[in-house]
């Protein structure tokens, strides 16, 4: 205990120092120092006073200081419990949640007093068990972080009861006693040292001095038998009138107890505790009066210890005169009005707290201590707290009687409740907030406890399976989606490893929901347990996929009719185009057989117009044989390999060996890289592309000229670069088209097909087919193709 | 010595143009022509009306007929131990290469698409001609 030292005790001897300082005259150096160790005798009273009991203690749980309330509450005597664990006093509960506050930062801590006390079973040293209510707070001190616990004992509002009940027994057990024997009296009181017992005449005058009168007040007998006991009060309290004004009240009451200052023969004052009485005759005419009355200044401890204790106290405390001016606060009380100690010392309470307060502790003061007490036995006063800057703030107030040399003061224990209030409200607010969210949800949300049973619904759910709230609240959720499912998917959320259900695992469990009708319908179905106060639940989010289900059956029927109607296509084109091979193979042959068998024998006119049917026979063959191509590149095209386009330009290039040959052109390529394609495509892409590029040459010789680049999408931009005749930018586009040509037949043979097989060609494989070109400057075809994953 | 060639086809044109090339190549080839496969098998089987036909020296085959298709026809030549030897080629406009392996796993001596130009027509005829009546040696059974 001697080693106590907390930073808030320097601190608040700082805070009076320089008050110190600034005295320069030894008298009034005196005075100052009278009053400090009146200030300090005001802490500790305070602190004694304190309704609950406090507790200091470490982060290793161990009890380092206490108040007298706490040393009284768990029947320990001065420093029996300083060192030992918290958990001798509260055996579960606290220490764990006293080491978690240890460790966490003040602030947080702080955060903790907010919750409304709480409730604990304490341990008294005799192992009897008593309710207690425990309000933490952070105490910054050189140990560390070191937590205050005001407890409560909530079980003192009936034990007080009894306890007053008892009280008023002895004391008339006392009464009897006295009117019994009056030689019985006298050996009794005189014998009785720790009590100042003496009797007076109605006027006050002293008849009878004991002992323990002698020691407390310092006067002998024959000094003091004959003064009026007016003697024992301080001049203040004379100069008022008090000595009359108890005589009256003990007169008129029976008897009148109080406790205040008391001075001794040398001039010293002490707290005094007494009790007087009126004694009247068997026939009631007053005879005088007995005072009882007992030394209160016992305690010896450092005032600083009480002074620290004080202010660390988790509230805002404020002692009051009984007319309603502030004697004194601690630390929490400025922080928590905004004012500077001295702002406050000396002004009415009203300041502080305009309403409600006031009133309350004047009736206070003027009440025995007894009844006082008594009134602190309620659940604390809320009222309303004013802040130095004006704002307002709710308070719950719990008071308490202390006797001090100015008289019976008022201590109130004031805790700051707008956290709570805040909270509540905020809760309120939340709450109002989950449930117009919950209800704005486009989807039904059911909540399931660990029976199965629906716990919390939404409108929609309402809506979606047509009960009522009342009939979904308390139904097994099993009526809504079969319990298979429901098992099935709580089974699969136990399975997610942290036992939180991963939306993943969850979400897109395709079920069948029940209506009340009975009729059933597709729903998806999300799940995600929450830990509540409730124990665990589950929270169901329910979609009713009806409409998805019927969107997918018809997107799945619409593909499968497209992929049949395209395979159709395809084999229509195919099957047109080889049956159409047949008769045309007939036409030609025989206006082949017909121009060479009788080319010259017949009239002129004759073989014009075998030459005609001939032509159109050829050219019809043609077109059926680039329309099968064509169809084919869609119908007939292979998997896409790893393919060398270098191999697949060399192979377009020996097909078109007969036309470069006769054309003269020179066909340059640089290295080709390998692509993802389908090979026999690609040497037709090639072919085509090249085979263009000789036949539609211009003046010169065609140079045609094959290179590719790396375009960065994982791609390869081929270029067939020609110098023939060009093309004007007008037909850029039109060129890809079918049967498209821009050159009458005399000029250029073809059917205009090539450039779409092309296009088609170079579009499965999921690119882009390009041409620049100027008339007379020849022309750049582009196309990209994907570089296979393997070669860089 | 005649040779005995029969052409199934069942198309008159084609006919025509078979025979035409045919006779211009070779001159002593004795062309016999059955329209559809059910023909086919009665003048290879001498049934009916074909009771005095001739055993042929080669078969020129198309696909596509009616009645029984050249692949049947192709099936029971193959499958006839008496008739199995007789070389039997397929001549059609088919270039499916499902046709052309389902011909030679039903043991076709050799499969020839018609091309489309009468030239080309007239010069495959020829090479027929060339090589299977003129270069190799074909088994001569004789007749009972």
């Amino acid at each position: 205990m001697s080693s106590f030292d907390l930073p808030h005790a320097r601190g608040l001897r700082g805070r009076i120092a320089p008050e110190t300082a600034a005295i320069q005259d030894i008298s009034v150096r005196q005075e100052v120092e009278k009053r400090v160790a009146q200030m300090e005798g005001r802490y500790r009273g305070l602190l004694e006073a304190a309704p609950d009991a406090m507790v200091v203690v470490n982060q290793d749980g161990e009890i380092i200081l206490v108040n007298l309330q706490a040393k009284k509450q768990f029947g320990y005597v001065r420093d029996e419990l300083l060192g030992q664990q918290v958990t001798t006093i509260i055996p579960a509960g606290f220490a764990e949640r006293l080491i978690a506050d240890g460790t966490r930062t003040a602030a947080e801590a702080l955060a903790q007093q907010m919750g409304t006390g709480i409730e604990l079973v304490a341990r008294r040293k005799d192992g009897g068990e008593f309710p207690i209510e425990i309000m933490l707070s952070p105490l910054e001190s050189a140990e560390g972080i070191l937590v205050t616990a005001a407890i409560r004992d909530i079980s003192v509002r009936r034990d007080a009861e009894k306890h007053l009940a008892q009280m008023e027994d002895r004391r008339r057990l006392a009464e009897d006693a006295l009117r019994e024997s009056e030689e019985r009296y006298r050996m009794l009181i005189d014998g009785v040292q720790n009590y100042a017992i003496f009797m007076m005449d109605p006027r006050g005058q002293i008849v009878s001095w004991n002992a323990g009168a002698e020691r407390t007040k310092g006067y002998r007998a024959d000094e003091i038998v004959g003064q009026n006991f007016s003697l024992f009060f301080p001049s203040d309290e004379i100069e008022r009138g008090r000595p009359e004004q108890v005589i009256r009240m003990a007169t008129l009451r029976g008897r009148h107890e109080e406790q205040g200052m008391r001075v001794r023969k040398d001039g010293s004052q002490f707290l005094a505790s007494m009790t007087l009485t009126a004694l009247r005759d068997a026939a009631g005419i007053l005879r005088g009066f007995s005072e009882f009355s007992h030394d209160l200044t016992e305690s010896k401890e450092s005032e600083a210890k009480y002074r620290a204790l004080l202010e660390a106290a988790p509230d805002a405390m404020v002692v009051l005169h009984p007319d309603g001016k502030i004697v004194l606060l601690n630390l929490q009380a400025e922080n928590q009005f905004g004012y500077q100690r001295d702002e406050l010392v000396g002004q009415p309470v009203t300041n502080i707290i305009p309403a409600g307060f006031a009133e309350r502790l004047i009736a206070d003061g003027t009440r025995p201590a007894a009844e006082a007490l008594a009134q602190q036995m309620g659940a604390g006063i809320e009222l309303a707290g004013r802040r130095k800057n004006g704002s307002a703030f709710p308070i719950e107030i719990m008071l308490s009687p202390v006797a001090s040399t100015e008289g019976i003061l008022v201590t109130a224990a004031i805790r700051d409740i707008s956290v709570r209030k805040a909270a509540e409200k905020h809760l309120a607010l939340m709450e109002g907030r989950y449930r117009g969210l919950l209800e704005a949800a486009p989807d039904p949300m059911v909540l399931v406890n660990q029976a199965g049973n629906i716990v919390l619904v939404n409108l929609q759910a309402e809506k979606v399976f047509g009960y009522r709230r009342d009939e979904l609240v308390g139904l097994s959720a099993s009526k809504l989606i079969s319990e298979d499912s429901l098992e099935l998917m709580i089974s699969q959320a136990r399975r997610s490893p942290d036992g939180t259900l991963v939306e993943k695992s969850s979400a897109g469990i395709d079920v069948d929901g029940h209506h009340k009708d009975g009729t059933s319908f597709p729903i998806a179905v999300t799940l995600s347990p929450l830990e509540t106060d409730e124990g665990p639940l589950l929270a169901v989010a329910i979609r009713d996929i009806t409409r998805r289900k019927q969107a997918e059956a018809l997107l799945l029927h619409t593909v499968e009719e497209l992929n049949r109607s395209n395979e159709e296509l395809g084999q229509f084109a195919s099957l047109a185009s080889h049956d159409l091979q047949e008769p045309l193979r007939m036409v030609a042959s025989y206006t082949q057989l017909l121009s060479k068998r009788y080319k010259g024998r017949l009239d002129a006119d004759a073989d014009e117009f075998i030459a005609f049917a001939v032509d159109g026979a050829n050219r019809m063959q043609r077109l059926i044989q680039d329309l099968l191509t064509y169809s084919r590149v869609g119908t007939k095209g292979r998997e896409f390999v790893e393919v060398s386009s270098e191999g697949s330009f060399e192979c377009a290039m020996a097909n078109l060996r007969g036309a470069v040959e006769d054309s003269g052109a020179r066909v340059t390529h640089d290295r080709l890289p390998a692509v993802l394609a389908d090979e026999g495509q690609l040497i037709q892409l090639f072919q085509n592309l090249v085979g263009n590029a000789i036949k539609y040459q211009g003046p010169g010789i065609p140079e045609i000229h094959v290179s590719s680049a790396r375009s960065g999408d994982g791609k390869w931009t081929f270029s067939v670069k020609d110098n023939g005749l060009g093309i004007e930018a007008k037909y850029f586009e039109k060129i890809f088209g079918m049967f498209q040509r821009l050159h009458r037949r005399e000029e250029f043979a073809g059917t205009g097909i090539g450039l779409a097989i092309c296009k088609k060609i170079v579009e499965r494989h999921g690119g882009h087919i390009s041409i620049e070109s100027q008339l007379g400057q020849g022309s750049t075809f582009r196309f990209a193709l994907k570089e296979s994953q393997v070669t860089p | 010595m005649p040779i005995e060639v029969l052409l199934v086809e069942d198309s008159p044109g084609d006919v025509r143009l078979t025979r035409e090339a045919l006779c211009e190549a070779n001159t002593s080839v004795h062309l016999h022509v059955a329209n559809d496969g059910v023909d086919a098998m009665a003048f290879l089987r001498r049934e009916g009306s074909y009771a005095n036909s001739p055993r042929p020296d080669l078969i020129l085959l198309d696909l596509n007929l009616p009645k029984m298709d050249g692949r049947e026809v192709l099936e029971k030549v193959k499958g006839d131990g008496d008739l199995k030897t007789i070389p039997t080629i397929i001549l059609t406009t088919s270039e499916a290469e499902a046709d052309i392996v389902k011909s030679y796993q039903l043991r076709a001596n050799c499969y020839l698409s018609k091309p489309v130009q009468l030239d080309a027509f007239e010069s495959l005829v020829k090479s027929i001609n060339d090589f299977w009546l003129t270069k190799a040696k074909l088994p001569h059974q004789s007749q009972n």
